[in-house]
This record gives structure tokens, C-alpha cells and sequence, in this order.
């Protein structure tokens, strides 16, 4: 048997658009190129706006984790601004971004990933399932089957947490610099926990139940799409009336098993096989779109940490945090993204009845900038976000985005160092060619791959990343 | 079933246990609707270029939830963000469904269109040899279908996507179409806007759309004109900070200029909307959004062109 080229296109279940491309040689996936196919350019867009428009305008760079750009464009003007934070308002803050977390990750399980193991009913949008390697039990497929739309109805409920405190959902309005616009008036609170609780009831009874069983019936994939164990975290959950303290921290793991702490102006970019042209003129580095480039292949920049790639997202983070103790499999990424599901129920329930009810909006605004340019990183659902920005006369003269599936779907460098993704796709052993689809699909979701997201960026050197050290 | 099983299955319940008569006649009804051509909304849905929000804003449905919608009301053939297949299997599924249900699907386009490069910067699939673009899916979708609703701002009129200096040339839908485009606006949807849309074409047709191409029934009236906070407007008694309780005019609320009935219809699960979270209106629903409310805290009258500070004030006047 020869080595033959397979594309599987497009990879459904996801948010945004991407094609893969494998080559199987015996049964082995030998090469492998993820290829996110869309292109927004939002960095362009938020030149010359005011600076202020970011938290509502980087918000537009992703539906299903809107919040976190809000979040982390919030952080980056209270360190423009340099506002003080109250502890109600980090309260707040944090709920709201621990909600979006819930309606993520809930989506991601079942809407998602779900249909990779489960037969589902042969009714739209099901149909033509590929059915190939479905495990489970009749009945215990029957057992599974209602939690998906249960699934969507709880993660709605995640949204309207959000949505009581932050007027709308996704792109919500109140989580600003200098803090939040909405009161945690009592009756708010009380309709917030009340949420909380049947979320957190369908998290414990089906959400992790599911999880074990598909992680016990396949727990093959314990082995299969396995990358290098580097993990990276900007942390999660800031408190501190200047942001200053992350609840979870933020670290470098690398394959000496050290935890290190992230220092950003170790972070590099590269568009060797991106979609885009590289030119230096005045000293200063030029990037332009360039969709037929020869030799590229996808929207995806290059993002490395002292040279080398790095997985981001929920295992990063439960590993980082000793929360979790298993390896860097399909089937890693999927339970410990569950288990972060879980924790984050407590903690918000926590949170929630830590809040001193109050009538006043916990927002103070300063209105004169302190700075011309700051870093902000933190942990969005998927992992690692960075956003960076530097201001002329309050207007925005650039402003960077790299978002965790960058790190996560990064196109291979000149030298050949390759994403997580294709790190996790290329040695899978397929024994039959029926299988492609349903493993590749599986090892590709397991990631829970933004592409809306992915294919913003432009060259972080140009703002001065290596002032900021977490 | 024939006429006089009917009857008799009828007058045997009515004195009996009358659970049975929803267990037995209504699937038989349910079969009748189906050969007299009552069918659900055959929706094929593509995801563009845009941020993915309105298929998130579509899962918040509730009173139907998005589960319900896809049981009851719509067949949804093809979707990347929903659809189980994947690969060759989906782009099979989209081939054979352009065909099969010519003149009767309804195309849903969620995104704008890029349009420099031959729309190379929004590609919904590959071959081997062929980048299939979301212009050219659009365009070949578009003159197959029956009905074509752009849901989001992106869709409708290019809205975030087409931010300026809008380097991929991206236009809404009904730019690269000669067809009448009913446009569902807003960053995201509200879902009842979209719903309800839904729910129109397929029991009593088109709805009636304003001059925009939008749906009277959601986007008739003005923000402002069903403002809780109208009478502070009225008094001219301004916020001053965001949070305060007092009109949000001058702290940069497009409410005046942007028709969507967010006051009364409220957002998930109907809870709350920007303005009762003590924030301005931004104007997602309007065709210059974001470009015409920028910056989003400036009053109206001084919203410059957020990226020409010498630009006249007062912005873009749109024709809503």
C-alpha cells in the first residue's frame, strides 16, 4: 500500500471554517496540515478607532467566547487608564467569564463532540452520520441522546447568568474598563444561583457520567492523538484592585516537566506558510493578506514560546493548576475539559454568595490615559489569549490578538515545527480507511477548534511585549 | 387511515381513556399534513465570514429551544456548525440537497461576502483542486433557492467584517445576489428575530420587510422610541458615567437611529438588554454598524468617522 493524500473538508461541528489534509502511509498518518480558510483581518479594523471601542468591538472577533476578548480588552484599558477594581466587580467580572466558560464548554461536549461517538437519531441536522466506529450500547445510547438538547437549554441558562449581569449575550455590554456597569442587586444574585444550580445539577448527572462512559468505551483515544507534552497558560480569573493577582496560574510547562512563568517577549511569530506576505520597510515589519502564496496553506500564523510550540486550552490548564494528572491524548483534552466544567460550577457558586448585594454599579472610570501601550494575557475557554495595543492621542495605532487556536492550529515553521494539531494527527494509526473521517474528526475536536478566532493576527513584535512578565 | 376508521377511532375514545386519541390521531394528522406537501423549512445554512456569534445567538433560543427547532420546524440539511457529517460526506450532502430541493430550501447565509481575490479570504470547503468560496456558494445557493435570509449584521449589510479599511473587500449578502435578500440584523441576532423569520416563511410565507429588507414585525420601531429610560430623554436628563440610570444619549446610545424592539423583546430568555445594563444602545441592528457608531461612547451628534478624526460630525446618516 502507497502513501496516499486525503483531505477532509470541511470539518464540521466547529466554530469557523477549516480543512484538513493527511497523508496515510500503511495506516499511519506520516503528514498532516490543518488549514483554517477564513479571514477577517480584525487588527486592521481596530486601527485608529477609539481606544475605548475595544471592549465591544474585539468582542466581534469570536462568537462562542465573545466575553473573553471583552475580558481581556477590559484588563488592557485598566491598565491604560489605570483604574482601580473593587473586589464586587472582580466578583462579577469573573462570573460572567466563568458563565460563557459553562455555555462553551457544555456546547463543545455535546453539540460538538458528541455526535463523534454517539449514533444520533437518523433525523437533520444528523443525517448521513457516519457510523463507523459508534461503541456505545443501545441503551446506553439512549441515555445519552436527550442530553443534547438538555445540553443546549443548560448552556442557554449559562448565557442568562451572563446576560442578567451583562445585558446581552454573546457580546455583552457591562464587563468594561473600570469594572461593571450592572449592580449584583439581591434579586439578580438570588435568579443567578438559582441558574447556577440547575446547571451545575445537569453538570453532575450527565455531563461528567457522559464523559466517563465515552472515555471508558473509547478509551483507546487515552493513546491516540497524543502531542509533545509543552503547555502553556496565561492564567485564569484576575482579582486584585489592579489586576494583578490570577486565581489559577499562569505557567510554561515543558518537557522537563519544569513550570516556568511566561515571559511574553519570548513569544515569536512566523508566516512561513501562512497566507500572508512578510516585508520590511523603515525597520518595521509589513504584513499583507496574500491568499494564492505558494508554499502556504493556511490563514493561521506561526506562534511559538522560546522557539518551540505549545498546547494551550483546558488540559493546559488543569495540568498547570495539579488538577490533572494524565497525559496529552484526544481523550485527555475531552475529560479535562469536562472536570474544568465542573470545578467552574463551584467556583461561581462560590462567588455569587461571596457578593455584598448592592444597589451601586461597581464601575469608576478614570478618563485619562497613564500609558501608550500594554499587554494583556489571560485564559480564554480555548487557552491562552494575548492582546496588545498602542495608543496615539487615545486612538488605537495597533492593536494584536493571539488567540489560543493559534497556538493550538499554527502553521508548521520553516524548520518544520509543527502545531499541536498536526503533532496530534501525524503517527495515528488508522487500520482501515472508514476510520479517517471519524479519527481525524475526533483528534481535530478534541481541541475545540475557534477558527473565527484563529485568523486575526498580525506581528506582535512591533508593541513591546517584553515589559509584561506574569 | 381512511375517513371512517377516523370516526370510529374518535367515538371510541371519547368516552374512554382520551390520552389515546393524541397517541393514535395525531401522528395520522401529522402523516395527512405530510402528503398534502406540508413540509418543515428545508434550511441550508452557511457559515461566512463572520464571528460564529449568530449560531451561538441561535442555541439561546428559548419558547422554541434551538432542540425543539430542529424536531418541529426545520430540516436543517446542511450546516457546519450543527450537521453530523463531515468532509466529503457534508459536501455530498450540499451537492445532492442544491438539486433535491431546488425552488423550495431556504438559504441561510451567516457572515459577510469577501469579494477582493475572488473571495479567497472565506473558503467553506476544498477539494483536492478547488477552493469552494463563500461568494461562489452564495451566488450558485442563492439562485437555487426559495428563500434567502442573511441573519447578522454581517450578512445583511457587512457589518464587523466590513469594518473599514475592510481589506477583504467584504460586502452582505444581497451584494453579490440579484435576488430580494431578507435581511435579519443585529450582532448577533436576537434569536426571535431570526425564529420567528423562520417560523413566518414557512407557514404564511415572506414577511412584511421594511426598506432595509428587515421584518416589520421585530424591527418597525426604534430603540428609542420604546426606551424604558425615554422620559429621561424627554427631560433631558443624561447619564453622566456609565451605570447611572439616566438617558444613555450622551454617552454615545444609537437607540434614536436603530430600529429593534430590544426594549420590550429583551435577550436571553428575555432578561435584559444593553441600555437596562446602564450602557448605551451601539446600533448593531444599522446598516453602518460598527463604522456609524463610532466611537461607540461619543454622542450621536459628535460620532465622528471613527477613523478620520477630521471628519464632519454627526457621522454617517443611514436610511433607516
Amino acid at each position: 500500500m502507497s502513501a496516499k493524500s486525503i483531505s477532509i473538508s470541511p470539518i464540521t461541528r466547529i466554530s469557523g471554517l477549516l480543512s484538513v489534509k493527511i497523508v496515510l502511509d500503511n495506516g499511519m498518518i506520516t503528514d498532516a496540515s490543518a488549514s483554517s480558510t477564513m479571514f477577517r483581518g480584525f487588527e486592521w479594523a481596530m486601527q485608529n478607532r477609539h481606544v475605548t471601542d475595544a471592549v465591544y468591538m474585539t468582542q466581534r472577533v469570536c462568537g462562542i467566547c465573545s466575553l473573553a476578548h471583552g475580558a481581556v480588552s477590559s484588563y488592557l484599558l485598566d491598565e491604560l487608564y489605570d483604574n482601580e477594581i473593587s473586589e464586587t466587580a472582580q466578583l462579577l467580572r469573573n462570573i460572567m467569564f466563568a458563565a460563557d466558560f459553562l455555555q462553551n464548554h457544555l456546547r463543545h461536549f455535546y453539540v460538538f463532540s458528541i455526535p463523534d461517538f454517539v449514533q444520533m437519531p437518523q433525523t437533520m441536522p444528523f443525517h448521513c452520520q457516519d457510523l463507523e466506529d459508534l461503541r456505545l450500547t443501545p441503551e446506553q445510547t439512549q441515555h445519552i441522546i436527550p442530553h443534547f438538547a438538555e445540553a443546549i437549554k443548560i448552556a442557554q441558562k449559562a448565557h442568562e447568568i451572563l446576560t442578567i449581569f451583562g445585558g446581552k449575550a454573546p457580546h455583552q455590554h457591562s464587563f468594561l474598563h473600570g469594572g461593571v456597569a450592572v449592580a449584583p442587586t439581591v434579586d439578580k444574585l438570588t435568579r443567578a444561583l438559582s441558574l447556577l444550580q440547575e446547571i451545575h445539577s445537569f453538570i453532575n448527572q450527565c455531563l461528567i457520567p457522559d464523559t466517563q462512559l465515552i472515555s471508558e468505551v473509547y478509551k483507546d483515544y487515552f493513546h491516540i492523538g497524543v502531542t509533545p507534552r509543552r503547555f502553556l497558560s496565561f492564567g485564569l480569573f484576575r482579582f486584585g484592585r489592579k489586576n494583578q493577582k490570577t486565581l489559577w496560574r499562569s505557567g510554561v510547562l515543558d518537557e522537563a516537566n519544569r513550570i516556568t512563568v511566561p515571559d511574553l517577549s519570548l513569544i515569536q511569530e512566523d508566516v512561513d506558510t501562512s497566507w500572508f506576505d512578510q516585508k520590511t520597510s523603515e525597520g518595521q515589519q509589513i504584513i499583507s493578506p496574500s491568499p494564492r502564496k505558494p508554499g502556504a496553506y493556511t490563514w493561521v500564523k506561526t506562534v511559538k514560546y522560546a522557539g518551540k510550540c505549545f498546547q494551550v486550552g483546558p488540559l493546559a490548564r488543569m495540568i498547570m493548576t495539579g488538577r490533572y494528572a494524565g497525559g496529552t491524548s484526544t481523550m485527555d483534552r475531552i475529560v479535562a475539559r469536562s472536570q474544568e466544567t465542573l470545578l467552574l460550577t463551584e467556583l461561581m457558586r462560590d462567588w455569587l454568595t461571596q457578593i455584598q448585594p448592592t444597589d451601586t454599579p461597581p464601575l469608576t472610570q478614570n478618563s485619562v490615559l497613564v500609558k501608550r501601550h500594554a499587554s494583556s494575557p489571560i485564559d480564554a475557554m480555548r487557552g491562552a489569549l494575548l492582546h496588545s495595543v498602542r495608543v496615539e492621542d487615545e486612538r488605537v495605532a495597533e492593536y494584536n490578538i493571539i488567540t489560543p487556536t493559534v497556538w493550538n492550529f499554527s502553521a508548521r515553521d520553516a524548520f518544520g515545527n509543527r502545531s499541536p494539531i498536526e503533532n496530534a494527527l501525524i503517527g495515528t494509526h488508522i487500520p482501515q480507511d472508514s476510520l479517517v473521517n471519524a479519527t481525524v474528526g475526533r483528534i481535530i475536536r478534541s481541541f475545540d477548534p475557534c477558527i473565527s478566532c484563529a485568523t486575526h493576527l498580525i506581528d506582535a513584535r512591533g508593541v513591546r511585549l517584553a515589559e509584561f512578565i506574569l | 387511515m381512511d375517513k371512517e376508521t377516523f370516526s370510529t377511532f374518535c367515538r371510541q375514545n371519547r368516552s374512554g381513556d382520551t390520552h389515546r386519541i393524541t397517541e393514535t390521531v395525531l401522528p395520522e394528522v401529522s402523516k395527512f399534513l405530510l402528503h398534502a406537501g406540508q413540509h418543515k423549512l428545508p434550511v441550508i445554512w452557511l457559515e461566512t465570514d463572520d464571528s460564529g456569534d449568530n449560531n451561538i445567538a441561535f442555541m439561546n433560543s428559548t419558547y422554541p429551544y434551538a432542540g425543539q427547532i430542529f424536531e418541529d420546524m426545520i430540516d436543517l440539511i446542511y450546516s457546519n456548525t450543527f450537521m453530523a457529517a463531515q468532509g466529503d460526506d457534508a459536501l455530498r450532502i450540499l451537492f445532492s440537497a442544491a438539486e433535491q430541493y431546488k425552488g423550495v430550501f431556504t438559504l441561510v447565509v451567516e457572515g459577510a461576502i469577501p469579494t477582493k481575490d475572488n473571495g479567497l479570504y472565506c473558503v467553506i470547503a476544498q477539494t483536492q483542486l478547488h477552493r469552494i468560496t463563500a461568494l461562489e456558494a452564495v451566488q450558485w445557493l442563492g439562485s437555487l433557492a426559495k428563500y434567502v435570509v442573511a441573519v447578522g449584521t454581517c450578512a445583511c449589510f457587512g457589518g464587523p467584517t466590513s469594518a473599514e479599511p475592510n481589506i477583504t473587500s467584504s460586502v452582505g449578502v444581497s451584494a453579490v445576489l440579484a435576488r430580494d435578500v431578507i435581511h435579519v440584523s443585529g450582532c448577533p441576532i436576537n434569536p426571535d428575530w431570526f425564529v420567528g423569520t423562520l417560523a413566518h416563511l414557512l407557514m404564511y410565507g415572506i414577511p412584511e420587510l421594511d426598506k432595509l429588507g428587515r421584518p416589520t414585525l421585530f424591527y418597525e420601531n426604534t430603540v428609542h422610541r420604546h426606551c424604558q429610560r425615554r422620559s429621561y430623554f424627554d427631560r433631558q436628563d443624561y447619564a453622566k458615567h456609565l451605570g447611572d440610570k439616566e438617558c444613555m444619549f450622551s454617552l454615545g446610545c444609537m437607540g434614536p437611529r436603530t430600529h429593534a424592539d430590544c426594549p420590550y423583546r429583551q435577550w436571553i430568555n428575555y432578561v435584559n438588554w444593553p441600555v437596562r445594563a446602564n450602557t448605551p444602545c451601539i446600533g448593531c441592528t444599522t446598516p453602518n454598524f460598527p463604522d456609524g457608531s463610532s466611537p461607540f461612547f461619543t454622542p450621536i451628534p459628535q460620532k465622528g468617522h471613527s477613523r478620520d478624526p477630521q471628519a464632519s460630525p454627526g457621522g454617517k446618516e443611514h436610511p433607516s
